[in-house]
C-alpha cells in the first residue's frame, strides 16, 4: 500500500477474474502517456543534461545543470520561497473558500442558478482578458479599486508595485477563479443522500455539526482531489504573474514556473529549464505522495466502506 | 441519443482531417511578423504585391503579436521556423539563419547599400556575415502636446533643449490633483531602448569586450541617469508607469493628461488619430554631452533550411526596395531616396528622427557584445525598478545587479 | 433567519465575483477618453456599441470562430469518452500495476509545460500536424489526468452493491460501465464537458504554438492580437472578451440543473 493513493481493498474474487478487461478500460490512456507524454518525457530529461540552447551546438554535461541550479542560482532558490508562499496562500484559501460557497449555494436558494453562474463567472474569461481586467482594478493611478477604497477613507496601495502586496493581489486575482473548485464540491453535494440530513435533523443535530459529521467526511473524496489539483496548480502559476507583474516588482513574484518559462523562452537554455522542470515535478510529486498518504487517514469511500464492511 | 454522438464524431473527425489541405498548386512562402493592427496591415499589402509581382506565389503571411518570441523559439527549437521571418535577436539565433552577403553581393545593384544608413546594416552582423536586412526603424524623440504648454505658458522645445530644460516644463506642466502630468517615466523599460540615456551621459551597460559590468553598468553616470528619473518622480514632475500599472505613456498623451511623452514611431499613429495638437522634439541632452538616441531597426532574416531560398531572397529583395520602403508608412524609410523623396527628413514631425538616426552612430547595444546578456538584462531591470519605486537609492541597486550578474561573465 | 443571512451573503459575493466582468463590459462601451479618465467612468456618456462590431471586423473573427467550435466539439466529445473509460478502469477494478499506474498518471499532471512543447512540436510537425488543429484535438481523445482523476474520484463515492447487483444479473464489465456507471456519472461528465469545453475555448498557448496560418487561428489567438508589442487596443480586447465569456456562460447556465439538482434523475445514491 505504500504508493497506494486510498485505493479500496482489492477483493480476492475480483482480482481473479478482472484479466484483460481493465487494461481495454484504461488503454486510451496508456496509448495518450504512449504517444504524447513519454517522448517528450524521456527528451526532456536528455536535455536537462545537456547545455541546450534553442539553436547551434549541444553539449553533454552531465549533471552539471542541476548542480549550478541548487549551489549557484540564488534565483533559484528565491523563485521557490516565492512559489512556496504562494501555494501557502492560495491553497487553504481555496479550498476553504470553495467549499463554503458550494455549502451556501447547497442551500437552494431562491434564484440559486443566477448566483452560481455568477460565482463561476470568472473562471470563463480566458487568461489574457482576466489579466488586463486585474490591472484596471489594481491600477495604482487609475484603478477601481483604490478609488473605491478612497471613498472609506483607505489610502490603497499600489497593489501591484509594492514588494509585499505583489503576492497578495495576486493571490487574490488566482482566488477569483475558485468557481471551479467550487463546481466540483457542488456536484459532490449532490451524491450525499438526503437521508442522512433527514436522519440528522430528527435528532436535533445543529447545522454546523451536520456540516462537520455528515459533509465533509462524505466530500473528503473530493476535498482531496481538489487539495492535490490545487497544490500543482500552484506550483505551475505562471500566466497571471507573467502578464500582471512579470515577475515584479523586484522579482517578489517571480514564481518558480515563472523561472522556468523565462530560462526557455526568453534565456533560450533548454537544458536548464528542463533541469529545474524535473526539480519541480520532483516536488509536486513527493508533495502529491505525501498528500495521498495522509488521506488515508481522513477520506471516506463510500464505494469501498461498504464492501470493506461486507468484506470483513 | 449519446449512443448516436459516438458514430457522429469520428465521422466529423475524419472529414476535418482529409479536408482542409488548400493551397495545392501554390507555391508557399511563410513569413512571420510580430507586428499586429496597421502596420501588419501594410505588410500583408506588401506581400500581396509580392504575390502579383510572382504568379503562382502564396505569401502566409503568419502574425503572433507579442506572443512572437514565444512562437520563435518553439519554432526554432523544434527546427521549424518559417522561412522568413522578422528578427532582432540575432545572437541567439544566427546558427538557425542564413548569411546573406553573397546574394546581396550578387544583386548589388538592386540592393544599392549605398543608400541604407550604414548604422541600420551593423545591427545583424554578426561575426562578419550579415542575417537580416533592414525594412524599417524608427530612434526616439519626445512627443510634445502643444495645447498644454501653450497653456502653461512653456516654451517648445528647441534642438539642443537639456533635461533640465526638461525638468523645469515638467514641474509646470504637472498638476498630480488632477492626474495629469508634465512627463512619464517607465519604471520598467525593456532595457534595449533605456540604454541610450546611459550613452547620453557618456555611460553604457557592459565593456565593448562584453567582459566588465563592474565600473560600467554601475560607474557614477549609470547611477546618476537612474538618479534623475527617480527625482523626477519623486518630485511630482513625471508619473511613473509600469509600477503595478498596464496604463501606457501614449495613452495618457492621447487623452491629454501627459504633456511630454518619449516615444518612437511606433506611437505616431495612435497620436494622430488622437488628434492632439503635437510637435515632435529631439531627445534632450545630459548637459553638454552629445545625445544618443536607440536605433529600433526591425530586420527581416531568411531560415537556413528555408523549402526555397531563392524565393525567400526574392521576397526579402523586394521587402527592402524602394516600393516596399515607400509603403511602410508606420515606420521610417530605411533608404535615403525614399526619405527624401517622401519629404520627411524636413517635415518637423519626421525630421527629430532623422536627426537621432545621425546621433545613434558608433553605440553597439549590450546584447550583441554579451551571449549572457539576457539574464544580465533582468538584474539591471531589477536595479532600475528597484530605484524608481525606491525613488532613491540607485548606486546600491546598480552594485547589486553587477554583482547579481558576476557569474555570468564567463 | 438562516436564510435572509444566506440571501445578504450570497448578493454580496454575486456583486463580488461579477463585478470585474460587468467592469469589462462597460469599458467595451467606452470611448479611450473615458477609459482613462479619473475618477474611473462608471457609465459612458454615450453606450458606444459599434465597439462591438468594430472589433469583430477588424480581424477574421468568423472564421476564428469556426476554428474554435471545431476544436472544442471535438475535443470535448472526445475527452468525455476516453476519461469515463479510463476513469471506470482505474475506480472498479483491482489489477496488477494498478496502483502505480495510477500514481504515474497522476505525475503527468505536474509535468511543467515548458519543456514538453518542444518535444511535442517536433512529433506534432513530424506528423505534419503543425498548422493544423489536430495538435488541439486528438490528444483530448486520450484522456486527460485531470478529468481521470475527477471522474475517479466520483465514481468511488457510489456504493459498490450497485455493481455487484448488476452482476448478479449477468451483466459485464462494459455492460456495467455503459449502462449503470455513465448514467450515474452523468453529473460528473457534464462538468469535466464544461471544464473542457472552458480550457480549449480559452486555450492561448497550444494555438500559437501549434497554429501558423491567420486561417487557422482560435478565438483566444485573435484576441491576442489586439496586444501589440507597443499598442494595446484594450477596448477591442474588452469588447471581445464579452463576446467570449458568452457561449461558456451559456453552456453553463444549461449545464448546472445536470450537474447539481439531480436533473437526470439520478436517485440511485444512498
Amino acid at each position: 500500500m505504500a504508493t497506494a493513493p486510498a485505493t479500496p481493498r482489492p477483493s480476492r474474487r475480483k482480482a481473479r477474474g478482472a484479466g484483460i478487461t481493465p487494461w481495454l478500460f484504461i488503454s486510451p490512456w496508456i496509448l495518450g502517456f504512449l504517444f504524447f507524454t513519454l517522448g517528450p518525457l524521456v527528451f526532456s530529461f536528455v536535455m536537462s543534461l545537456h547545455d541546450w540552447p534553442i539553436v547551434g551546438t549541444r553539449e553533454f554535461i552531465g549533471l552539471e545543470n542541476y548542480r549550478t541550479m541548487l549551489q549557484d542560482d540564488p534565483q533559484f532558490w528565491k523563485s521557490l520561497w516565492i512559489t512556496v508562499k504562494f501555494a501557502g496562500l492560495f491553497v487553504p484559501l481555496n479550498i476553504v473558500l470553495s467549499f463554503l460557497l458550494a455549502v451556501l449555494l447547497n442551500l437552494n436558494l431562491r434564484g440559486t442558478a443566477i448566483y452560481r453562474t455568477a460565482f463561476y463567472l470568472p473562471s470563463v474569461i480566458s487568461g489574457v482578458a482576466l489579466v488586463t481586467i486585474w490591472s484596471w482594478i489594481y491600477s495604482n493611478e487609475y484603478g477601481l479599486l483604490n478609488y473605491l477604497l478612497s471613498f472609506v477613507g483607505i489610502d490603497g496601495p499600489n497593489w501591484l508595485g509594492d514588494r509585499t502586496w505583489g503576492i497578495v493581489a495576486i493571490t487574490v486575482a488566482s482566488l477569483w477563479g475558485l468557481g471551479g473548485s467550487m463546481l466540483i464540491f457542488l456536484a459532490g453535494l449532490q451524491s450525499i443522500p438526503k437521508e442522512l440530513y433527514e436522519a440528522a435533523r430528527v435528532s436535533g443535530v445543529p447545522p454546523w455539526a451536520q456540516i462537520i459529521y455528515i459533509t465533509l467526511p462524505m466530500l473528503s473524496p473530493m476535498i482531496l482531489f481538489t487539495l492535490i489539483t490545487s497544490i500543482i496548480s500552484a506550483f505551475q502559476q505562471l500566466t497571471i504573474a507573467l502578464l500582471l507583474t512579470d515577475g515584479g516588482p523586484v522579482n517578489s513574484t517571480y514564481f518558480f514556473a515563472m523561472y522556468i518559462y523565462k530560462t526557455a523562452f526568453r534565456f533560450h537554455d533548454m537544458g536548464y529549464a528542463a533541469a529545474m522542470s524535473w526539480v519541480m515535478f520532483l516536488i509536486i510529486l513527493i508533495l502529491s505522495m505525501l498528500v495521498m498518504r495522509w488521506s488515508a487517514a481522513w477520506v471516506y469511500y463510500e464505494g469501498q466502506a461498504r464492501k470493506d464492511d461486507a468484506d470483513a | 441519443m449519446k449512443r448516436r454522438h459516438l458514430i457522429i464524431a469520428p465521422a466529423i473527425l475524419t472529414a476535418v482531417f482529409w479536408g482542409g489541405a488548400g493551397f495545392a498548386q501554390d507555391k508557399v512562402l511563410r513569413f512571420a511578423t510580430w507586428d499586429s493592427d496597421e502596420s501588419l496591415a501594410i505588410q500583408e499589402a506588401i506581400a500581396r504585391k509580392f504575390e502579383e509581382a510572382n504568379p503562382g506565389v502564396k505569401v502566409q503571411v503568419e502574425a503572433y503579436g507579442d506572443g512572437y518570441d514565444d512562437k520563435l523559439t518553439a519554432a526554432m527549437g523544434a527546427g521549424d521556423p518559417p522561412d522568413v521571418m522578422y528578427m532582432w535577436n540575432y545572437p541567439s539565433y544566427y546558427q538557425a539563419l542564413m548569411p546573406m552577403d553573397d546574394m546581396i553581393a550578387r544583386d548589388g545593384e538592386a540592393m544599392n547599400l549605398a543608400d541604407i544608413p550604414p548604422g541600420l546594416m551593423n545591427g545583424a552582423v554578426i561575426e562578419g556575415k550579415t542575417y537580416a536586412m533592414p525594412v524599417g526603424f524608427t530612434t526616439h524623440v519626445i512627443f510634445y502636446n502643444k495645447d498644454l504648454l501653450a497653456a502653461a505658458g512653456v516654451a517648445e522645445p528647441a534642438a539642443g533643449w537639456t533635461w533640465a530644460d526638461l525638468r523645469a516644463a515638467a514641474a509646470k506642466l504637472s498638476n498630480p490633483g488632477e492626474k495629469t502630468y508634465g512627463f512619464a517615466v517607465d519604471a520598467k523599460p525593456d532595457p534595449f531602448d533605456f540604454e541610450q540615456f546611459f550613452w547620453s551621459n557618456g555611460a553604457q551597460y557592459i565593456s565593448d569586450d562584453g567582459k566588465t559590468l563592474d565600473g560600467v553598468m554601475n560607474s557614477p553616470e549609470a547611477a546618476e541617469v537612474l538618479t534623475m528619473f527617480a527625482d523626477m518622480v519623486k518630485s511630482g514632475e513625471a508619473i511613473a508607469l509600469n509600477i503595478g500599472d498596464e496604463t501606457s505613456g501614449s495613452s495618457l498623451f492621447k487623452t491629454g493628461k501627459l504633456a511630454m511623452l518619449e516615444g518612437a514611431m511606433w506611437n505616431k499613429g495612435g497620436i494622430d488619430e488622437s488628434g492632439v495638437n503635437y510637435g515632435v522634439a529631439v531627445l534632450p541632452a545630459f548637459g553638454d554631452k552629445p545625445v544618443k538616441s536607440t536605433i529600433n531597426a526591425s530586420g527581416i532574416s531568411i531560415a537556413k533550411d528555408a523549402d526555397d531560398p531563392e524565393l525567400a531572397w526574392e521576397f526579402v529583395k523586394f521587402f527592402s526596395s524602394p516600393e516596399a520602403v515607400a509603403m511602410r508608412t508606420n515606420d521610417l524609410p530605411i533608404r535615403n531616396s525614399v526619405a527624401e523623396s517622401s519629404g520627411k527628413t524636413t517635415d518637423p514631425k519626421f525630421a527629430p528622427f532623422f536627426a537621432m538616426l545621425a546621433s545613434g552612430d558608433g553605440t553597439t547595444p549590450a546584447f550583441l557584445k554579451n551571449a549572457e546578456w539576457g539574464r544580465i538584462q533582468e538584474n539591471l531591470a531589477v536595479a532600475i525598478e528597484g530605484t524608481m519605486i525606491d525613488q532613491g537609492n540607485a548606486q546600491a541597486h546598480l552594485d547589486e545587479a553587477v554583482a547579481a550578474s558576476a557569474r555570468f561573465l564567463k | 433567519m438562516r436564510k435572509t443571512l444566506g440571501y445578504s451573503a450570497l448578493i454580496f459575493l454575486t456583486a463580488l465575483f461579477a463585478a470585474p466582468f460587468v467592469w469589462t463590459l462597460i469599458t467595451a462601451l467606452k470611448t479611450e477618453a473615458e477609459l482613462y479618465a479619473y475618477p474611473p467612468v462608471f457609465w459612458p456618456a454615450e453606450l458606444k456599441w459599434e465597439n462591438f462590431s468594430n472589433a469583430w471586423t477588424a480581424l477574421p473573427f468568423t472564421t476564428f470562430l469556426k476554428n474554435s467550435v471545431i476544436v472544442v466539439v471535438l475535443s470535448t466529445v472526445g475527452q468525455l469518452a476516453s476519461s469515463s473509460l479510463v476513469a471506470y478502469g482505474f475506480a472498479r477494478f483491482h489489477f496488477r500495476g494498478r496502483d502505480p499506474l495510477f500514481v504515474l498518471l497522476l505525475a503527468t499532471m505536474m509535468i511543467p509545460w515548458d519543456v514538453k512543447m518542444i518535444p511535442l512540436y517536433m512529433e506534432f510537425n513530424l506528423l505534419g500536424w503543425i498548422n493544423t488543429l489536430k495538435p488541439l484535438i486528438v490528444p483530448a481523445w486520450f484522456g486527460e489526468a485531470f478529468f481521470i482523476f475527477l471522474l475517479r474520484q466520483y465514481i468511488m463515492t457510489i456504493p459498490m452493491e450497485i455493481d455487484e447487483a448488476a452482476r448478479m444479473d449477468g451483466a459485464n464489465a462494459w455492460q456495467i460501465y455503459w449502462r449503470i456507471h455513465l448514467p450515474l456519472m452523468a453529473p460528473a461528465l457534464v462538468l469535466v464537458g464544461t471544464f473542457h469545453f472552458m480550457n480549449a475555448w480559452n486555450d492561448y498557448l497550444g494555438p500559437l504554438i501549434y497554429l501558423n496560418d491567420q486561417s487557422t487561428y482560435t478565438l483566444p489567438l485573435g484576441l491576442a492580437l489586439f496586444k501589440g508589442l507597443h499598442e494595446v487596443d484594450y477596448i477591442s480586447i474588452a469588447a471581445i472578451t464579452v463576446i467570449l465569456c458568452l457561449p461558456p456562460l451559456a453552456l453553463f447556465f444549461y449545464a448546472q440543473r445536470y450537474i447539481m439538482d439531480n436533473a437526470l434523475g439520478s436517485s440511485v445514491k444512498g
